[in-house]
């Protein structure tokens, strides 16, 4: 079987975050950039597969400037077999409908059986690349999958979807096929020390972005901007200790205590 | 020309529109540049007869029913194929989908069949001239992305509830009007009133009937859904039904105080400081964000928010959660909210009304012997 992951670089957005003087961009403080979560799962299935389908091979596939080849190195070290990385240069972050597009040019016809995504990117939160791409490639396509399960055959895959409130949807679906996944299918691995080895020389595949067919772009960012803090919220003030006595005593006078 | 506005509905177990069709729908009005802009919500399922018929009763919709056997269930490559042909043959300016999990799930391959735009999980929106801009939230919230549409016809989907309680992140626009520093005619437009005051009743039946009579500037729908069918779908995706949540204790419903444990505290071995918070309050239970979850330093039926449980306790205590709205969904109809974060921008403290910014492991042990003192100090007082 031969699988495709898809995973994005996100700045970790615990760090202090301004806004450029375009208003369209932003920087995070520290330039701290991460594997988005919600790939991680993604990458940790496609590993679980390729143990229970020996002769899997599993591809990393990001889209992103220069820095991004971290992701797709982390990927390697966690023990994908191959990585590509679909230079797109820019600082200013392309939209789902871009990235999909492009993963489409390059993958089409690839001849990949099973194509993995994280449900949503943690900074866009856009939760739509996966399933733009599915559908350029004709696939049929899950997202928010929980469980997956492959028979022994490899013709089919076996899913269930998360719906609201924890409900479950099972479908079955042909391979090949798309999977957006939630977090907690898995839990995600630590990195091995060969494998940490290999991924720092592995070579990569580069493929400019520039050279594959131009992506639509169907939509513009404006403005962005921190929302102010709400009127009502109380900053508390001080020293640890005092803050926790001004939250004591707030819970006394609202009866909480 | 006017070119029009869809609606994709969808119904509720009981075989009612299902509430977030209505919040779409006052979503859709006020999206109009005029009363006169035609809305048509199309309703796609097996057995919508009733459902359809009772959207028509809503004025200024007109309602096409899609019956189908292939739709009797829900599926991305069905909704896709029954939709995308009838709205490829309209002038459609929006169709607004709901950002719940089958909206998330078949708008983005939708907008790409139709060479439509794609603008998901949206919370709000102003009028320009060139018309709506929409608004949603970037990095679990800290920032909000303001974003237009560039083709002729655009996807929206419409995160639910996030209008319900009024209080969606505005733009620096309102408060520039709001400071008289700007005197265009900019408006940001949230949903009317009787859809974000309270919350949508479940059955929405009388609130339709009720609305009628309220809503003002709409003409009149027609008497009766139009109602097409499908042929036969062929599908590779082959549904085998829903599996109920696991039905575990409901410990969380019935909880006044709610200290609720995000990825913030950092390891399981933390979460019994937050076992010792919550045994100073009565009635007091834990809950998790799903990152908690996702750890397995809690089991799953902790877990609040949208895919977990909805709880509206007396007093939410976040403790290192950062405020994605997946999580709010399921929390912000607390009475009392204090949020614990080292981060200051972190979007829990938007919907707290008290924020502590402090390092959690250093903080709770502090708060937890000065909730002591106080509530020895009541018991000395009591005697
Ligand atoms: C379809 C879908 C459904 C979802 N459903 C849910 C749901 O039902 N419930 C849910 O919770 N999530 C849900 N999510 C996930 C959601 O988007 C977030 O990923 C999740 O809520 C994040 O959990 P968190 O806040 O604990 O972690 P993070 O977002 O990682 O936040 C951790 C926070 O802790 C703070 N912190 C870190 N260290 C410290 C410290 N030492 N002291 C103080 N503060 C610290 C950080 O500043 C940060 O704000 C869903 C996602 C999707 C896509």
């Amino acid at each position: 079987m031969k699988i495709l992951v898809c995973i994005k670089q996100v700045p970790d957005a615990e760090a202090p975050i301004r806004i450029g003087a375009d208003g369209r961009s932003f920087a995070v403080t520290g330039g701290a950039w991460r594997m988005n979560r919600f790939d991680e799962f993604a990458v940790e299935e496609a590993l679980q597969i390729r143990e229970a389908f020996p002769g899997t091979v599993v591809e990393a596939l990001s889209v992103g400037p220069a820095r991004a080849a971290a992701v797709l190195r982390r990927a390697l070290s966690l023990g994908a077999d191959e990585a590509i990385h679909i230079l797109r240069e820019g600082e200013e972050e392309p939209l789902p409908g871009e990235v999909a597009a492009l993963i489409a040019a390059y993958v089409r016809d690839r001849g990949y059986d099973l194509i993995l995504a994280g449900v949503m990117a943690e900074d866009d939160m856009q939760a739509q690349t996966g399933p733009m791409l599915a559908e350029r490639l004709g696939l049929p396509c899950a997202t928010a999958v929980v469980a997956e399960t492959i028979p022994p055959n490899g013709m089919t895959i076996r899913v269930e979807r998360e719906l609201e409130g924890g409900l479950r949807e099972a479908l079955e679906m042909p391979l090949p096929a798309l999977l957006s996944l939630q977090s907690g299918i898995n839990r995600p691995r630590y990195p091995a020390l060969s494998h940490v080895l290999r991924a720092r020389t592995q070579p990569m595949m580069t493929v400019r972005a520039g050279d594959l067919p131009a992506p639509p772009r169907r939509e513009r960012v404006v403005l962005l901007f921190l929302p102010a803090p709400a009127a009502k919220t109380l900053f508390l003030t001080g020293t640890p200790a005092e803050k926790a006595e001004r939250l004591a005593e707030l819970f006394r006078e609202k009866a909480l205590l | 020309m006017n070119a029009e506005i869809v609606v994709i509905a969808e119904v509720a177990a009981e075989g009612q529109p299902a509430p977030v069709s209505l919040e779409l729908i006052a979503f859709a009005k006020s999206l109009r540049r005029n009363a006169a802009e035609p809305i048509r919500v199309f309703l796609p399922g097996r057995g919508i007869g009733a459902a359809a018929a009772e959207l028509a009763r809503l004025p200024g919709v007109a309602v096409t029913g899609i019956e189908g056997e292939s739709l009797a269930s829900y599926s991305a490559e069905a909704w896709k194929e029954a939709l995308a042909p009838l709205l490829a043959a309209r002038k459609t300016r929006f169709i607004c989908v709901s950002h719940n999990a089958n909206g998330a799930d078949f708008a983005p391959g939708l907008a790409v069949r139709l060479g439509a735009a794609c603008i998901t999980a949206v919370e709000a929106f102003r009028i320009e001239a060139e018309g709506p801009i929409f608004s949603l939230s970037i990095l679990k919230g800290k920032l909000q992305m303001e974003i237009v549409p560039e083709a002729e016809t655009a996807v929206v989907t419409l995160l639910p509830g996030a209008f319900r309680r009024g209080d969606a992140p505005s733009s620096p626009m309102d408060k520039a009007r709001k400071d008289g520093t700007n005197t265009t005619q900019n408006e940001t437009v949230l949903l009317p009133e009787e859809f974000r005051r309270k919350e949508i009743p479940p059955t929405g039946v009388t609130t339709l009937k009720e609305k009628k009579s309220e809503v003002q500037g709409d003409r009149a729908g027609p008497p009766a859904a139009e109602m097409i069918s499908v042929p036969d779908i062929p599908l590779k995706t082959r549904p085998l039904g829903l599996l109920p949540a696991p039905d575990e204790a409901a410990d969380l419903a019935a909880a006044e105080v709610i200290v609720s444990a995000g990825r913030g505290i950092g390891g399981e071995e933390n979460i019994e400081l937050l076992r010792r918070l919550a045994f100073l309050f009565s009635r007091a239970a834990i809950g998790a964000s799903r990152a908690v979850c996702d750890a397995g330093w809690l089991p799953c039926r902790y877990q609040i928010g949208q895919t977990g449980k909805t709880v509206s306790p007396r007093l939410y205590i976040a403790c290192g959660i950062s405020g994605a709205l997946q999580h709010l969904a399921g929390m912000r109809g607390s009475q009392y909210i204090v949020a614990v974060n080292r981060d200051p921008q972190a979007a829990i403290f938007r919907v707290a009304d008290v924020a502590v910014v402090e390092e959690l492991v250093s903080f709770l042990p502090l708060l937890i012997a000065a909730c002591r003192k106080h509530r020895e100090g009541a018991a000395e007082a009591g005697r």
